[in-house]
C-alpha cells in the first residue's frame, strides 16, 4: 500500500518536474494564488509548545525539548508531506466531458485513504478546463470537473463538510501554448489542502 | 410615441408614392430622386457612397497630433458600415457622379485662443450644395476624435434617420502584466481607460443600464465572484451570499441583472436588484444553464443549456416559462446575443476545436457564418444600431478585438497590443441630441 503510495507520489513529482521544466518559464500568473504557504504556516505555529524548560532538571528538560522538538518538526513534515502528494495529484479529463476516468479513480481512491487517516485535512477541489471554448460554458464545465470529483470521495466515505469546491473554467491553466499536450494537461481537478485543529 | 407612428406613417406613404412616381417617370430629375435613395436607402442600398473632403486649414500650419477631421470621419465611415468611402481632394463632381456620390462632408479647421480648434463640420448634397447639417465644435485637439465622431453620427442621423455609434464605447477585458483587467474604450478603440486594477483576474464585463458602469466578474476571494463599479464610483461586490457568480446580463428595461451561479456543481440562472441585492433563481431546471441575453424589450432571454450533453442555446420568457432550442445544427453552440433589431441572433460556435461567429433566425433557421478560415473568433456583441459585430480573435497571432458588419464583411482591428478579449458594446448615450 505504502509502497504504491510511494509510486505515485513519485510519478507525480516527476510529471509535475517535467511540466514545469518543459512549459515557458514563465509562470502563469493569471492563476489565482494557490500557494501551500498559508498551511504551511498553520503547521508551523503548533511548534512553539515545545519551549519552557523545568529550572531544576535543565539538561533532562533540555532533552526532552528537543526530542520534542524533532518529533514536531517530524509531524510537520510528514503533514507538509502530504499536502504536497495531494495537491500534486491532478485528475484528467477527455476533452469537454467531466466523467471520472479509471485512473482518475485510481488517484482519487489514493486521495481519498490520505483523507480517511489525517482527518484533520480539508480539501478545495478546483475544477479546470482547456482554452477551448467560451468562458461562461467554461466554468459550468469545470464545476460539473470538481463536482465529480467531490461525488467520488463522498462516496468514499469523506464527509461532505470537509470538501468545497469551485470552478476557475479555462483561466488557470497549468500548461502553457495550443498543444493537445498542453490542453491534455490544462483539463484537470487539482486540490488545495487545508487542516483544521 | 403617436408622433413616431404618424411620422413612420408619412414616410412610408411618402417612399410608395415616390416609387410609383420613379416607376412612371424614369426620368425624374436629380435632386428628387436623392430624396427617394435617403428615405428607402436601407432597404435599397447595402451602403450609401459618401464624399470625404479634407477640411481647410489655416495659413499657418496646425501641428498635428491626431488625424485630421477628414481622416477621423474616413475611419468612422468605414467603421459605421453603412457608406462606401469615395475621398477626394476637393470638391469634385464629376467623380462624385460617377461613383454615385450624393452627399459628401467636409469643413473649416481654424485656430482659436490658447490650444483650442475652431472645427466647422459640414454635410452637403453634391449636386445642389445645399447644406444639410453644420455644427461646430470648438475643442483641444486631444478632444478632436470625439468631436468628429458627434458630428459623423449627426451625419447618420440626417441621411438614414437613423443614430449612430461613432459616439458610444466597449468595454473588454485586457491582459495587463499577464493578468486579465477591465478595460473601456470609445467604439474604434481610442481613449482606452483602465476600470479594474487588481492582483487577481477581472473578466466578463457588461454596460450597467444608461451606461452608468460596469458590472463583471473578479477572482479576489479565489472564486468567480461579480462585482460592479459605476464610473468613478467604487467597487462594490454582487450578490455575496451566492457562490461563485458569472455570466452577468443587464436587463435592458429595468437593469436588472440576470446571471449564472454554480451551487455544489449545479449551474442556475439567477435574476438580482443591483440596488436592493436581492436576488432569486430564475428557472428551475435539470441542466446546467449559463451566457443569458435579454431581447431588446427584455421579454424573453436567450441562454445556454447542456441538456443534451454539449452546449446549445435555448430561448425563454422572462418569466422562464415557453422553453424553446433555437441550435441544433453542431455539438458547440454557446454565448448568444440578441440583436437589437430583434430579428437574429449571434453566437459562437465550435467545430474541430475552433470557434467562429455565426449568426440566425430565433427559430434557427437562416443560419449564416461569419467568421472562418481565421484563428479563433468569439464572443460576439452587437453596436446598439444593429448594425455590427465587435468580436475577439486570435488570426493575427493575438487576441484581439475586430468590428464587421452583421453580415461578416468589413472586418476591421480597432485594438493593436497586448491580448483583448471579451468585447461588449455599450448602449446609446442619450446626451447626445
Amino acid at each position: 500500500m505504502m509502497n504504491k503510495l510511494f509510486k505515485i507520489a513519485l510519478v507525480a513529482s516527476v510529471v509535475g518536474f517535467a511540466l514545469t521544466a518543459c512549459t515557458t518559464p514563465e509562470p502563469p500568473k493569471t492563476e489565482p494564488e494557490a500557494a501551500p504557504a498559508p498551511e504551511a504556516a498553520a503547521v508551523q505555529t503548533e511548534a512553539p509548545a515545545a519551549e519552557q524548560p523545568v529550572v531544576n532538571a535543565d539538561s533532562l528538560a533540555a532533552a526532552k525539548a528537543k526530542e520534542e522538538a524533532e518529533r514536531l518538526e517530524a509531524e510537520r513534515a510528514r503533514l507538509e508531506a502530504l499536502i504536497n502528494q495531494i495537491m500534486s495529484e491532478d485528475v484528467y479529463f477527455d476533452f469537454d466531458r467531466s466523467e471520472l476516468t479509471e485512473k482518475a479513480k485510481e488517484l482519487l481512491a489514493q486521495v481519498a485513504e490520505l483523507l480517511i487517516k489525517e482527518t484533520r485535512f480539508s480539501i478545495t477541489i478546483e475544477g479546470h478546463t482547456d482554452a477551448r471554448g467560451t468562458e461562461d460554458y467554461n466554468f459550468t464545465l469545470g464545476a460539473k470537473r470538481a463536482m465529480k470529483v467531490k461525488e467520488f470521495l463522498a462516496a468514499y466515505g469523506i464527509d461532505a463538510k470537509r470538501m468545497e469546491s469551485v470552478s476557475y473554467g479555462k483561466e488557470a491553466p497549468k500548461a502553457a501554448g495550443e498543444s493537445e499536450e498542453a490542453y491534455s494537461q490544462n483539463r484537470r481537478a487539482n486540490f488545495r489542502v487545508n487542516i483544521r485543529d | 410615441m403617436k408622433k413616431k407612428t404618424i411620422a413612420f406613417r408619412f414616410s412610408t406613404l411618402a417612399i410608395s408614392i415616390a416609387l410609383g412616381v420613379m416607376f412612371l417617370l424614369p426620368s425624374l430629375s436629380f435632386a428628387a430622386i436623392d430624396t427617394i435613395a435617403v428615405d428607402v436607402g436601407i432597404s435599397v442600398f447595402k451602403t450609401m457612397p459618401i464624399g470625404i473632403v479634407p477640411f481647410t486649414e489655416p495659413k499657418e500650419n496646425i501641428e498635428w497630433i491626431e488625424e485630421k477631421p477628414h481622416q477621423i470621419l474616413t475611419r468612422d465611415a468605414n467603421l459605421s458600415g453603412r457608406f462606401e468611402v469615395v475621398a477626394s481632394d476637393k470638391f469634385n463632381l464629376a467623380l462624385f457622379s460617377r461613383k454615385h456620390v450624393k452627399h459628401y462632408v467636409t469643413g473649416k479647421v481654424t485656430k482659436q485662443d490658447g490650444n483650442n480648434l475652431r472645427v466647422d463640420c459640414y454635410l452637403y448634397i453634391a449636386q445642389t450644395k445645399d447644406m444639410l447639417v453644420g455644427e461646430t465644435y470648438v475643442v483641444p485637439q486631444q478632444e478632436l476624435r470625439r468631436a468628429m465622431h458627434k458630428f459623423f453620427d449627426l451625419v447618420i442621423k440626417r441621411l438614414w434617420g437613423e443614430r449612430g455609434v461613432a459616439s458610444t464605447k466597449l468595454a473588454y477585458v485586457s491582459k495587463m502584466d499577464g493578468i486579465k483587467q477591465v478595460v473601456v474604450s470609445d467604439y474604434d478603440g481610442y481613449h482606452r481607460s483602465q476600470i479594474t486594477r487588481d492582483t487577481s483576474i477581472s473578466m466578463m464585463p457588461v454596460w450597467m443600464k444608461g451606461n452608468a458602469g460596469l458590472v463583471y466578474v473578479n477572482f479576489k476571494t479565489h472564486r468567480p465572484r461579480l462585482y460592479f463599479k459605476k464610473f468613478g464610483g467604487v467597487e462594490q461586490p454582487l450578490f455575496p451570499f451566492l457562490d461563485q457568480t458569472y455570466s452577468p446580463a443587464v436587463n435592458p428595461v429595468t437593469g436588472e441583472l440576470l446571471f449564472s451561479s454554480t451551487v455544489d456543481g449545479k449551474t442556475d440562472l439567477y435574476i438580482g436588484n443591483m440596488s436592493s441585492g436581492k436576488a432569486r433563481k430564475f428557472a428551475y431546471l435539470k441542466s446546467n444553464q449559463t451566457s443569458p441575453a435579454w431581447s431588446p424589450y427584455a421579454t424573453e432571454v436567450l441562454f445556454t443549456s447542456d441538456r443534451g450533453g454539449g452546449p446549445q442555446i435555448f430561448v425563454m420568457g422572462k418569466d422562464g416559462s415557453d422553453m424553446r432550442r433555437v441550435t441544433f445544427m453542431g455539438r458547440y453552440n454557446e454565448r448568444a446575443s440578441w440583436s437589437p433589431e430583434g430579428d437574429r441572433i449571434a453566437y459562437t460556435s465550435m467545430d474541430n476545436g475552433k470557434m467562429n461567429i455565426y449568426t440566425c433566425a430565433l427559430d434557427g433557421s437562416d443560419i449564416v457564418q461569419l467568421t472562418n478560415n481565421a484563428g479563433n473568433n468569439e464572443h460576439p456583441t452587437w453596436s446598439p444600431d444593429g448594425k455590427l459585430i465587435a468580436f475577439a480573435s486570435n488570426r493575427g497571432g493575438s487576441y484581439q478585438i475586430y468590428i464587421m458588419r452583421k453580415d461578416g464583411s468589413n472586418v476591421t482591428r480597432i485594438t493593436n497590443s497586448g491580448e483583448n478579449t471579451s468585447p461588449t458594446w455599450s448602449f446609446f448615450y442619450d446626451d447626445l441630441d
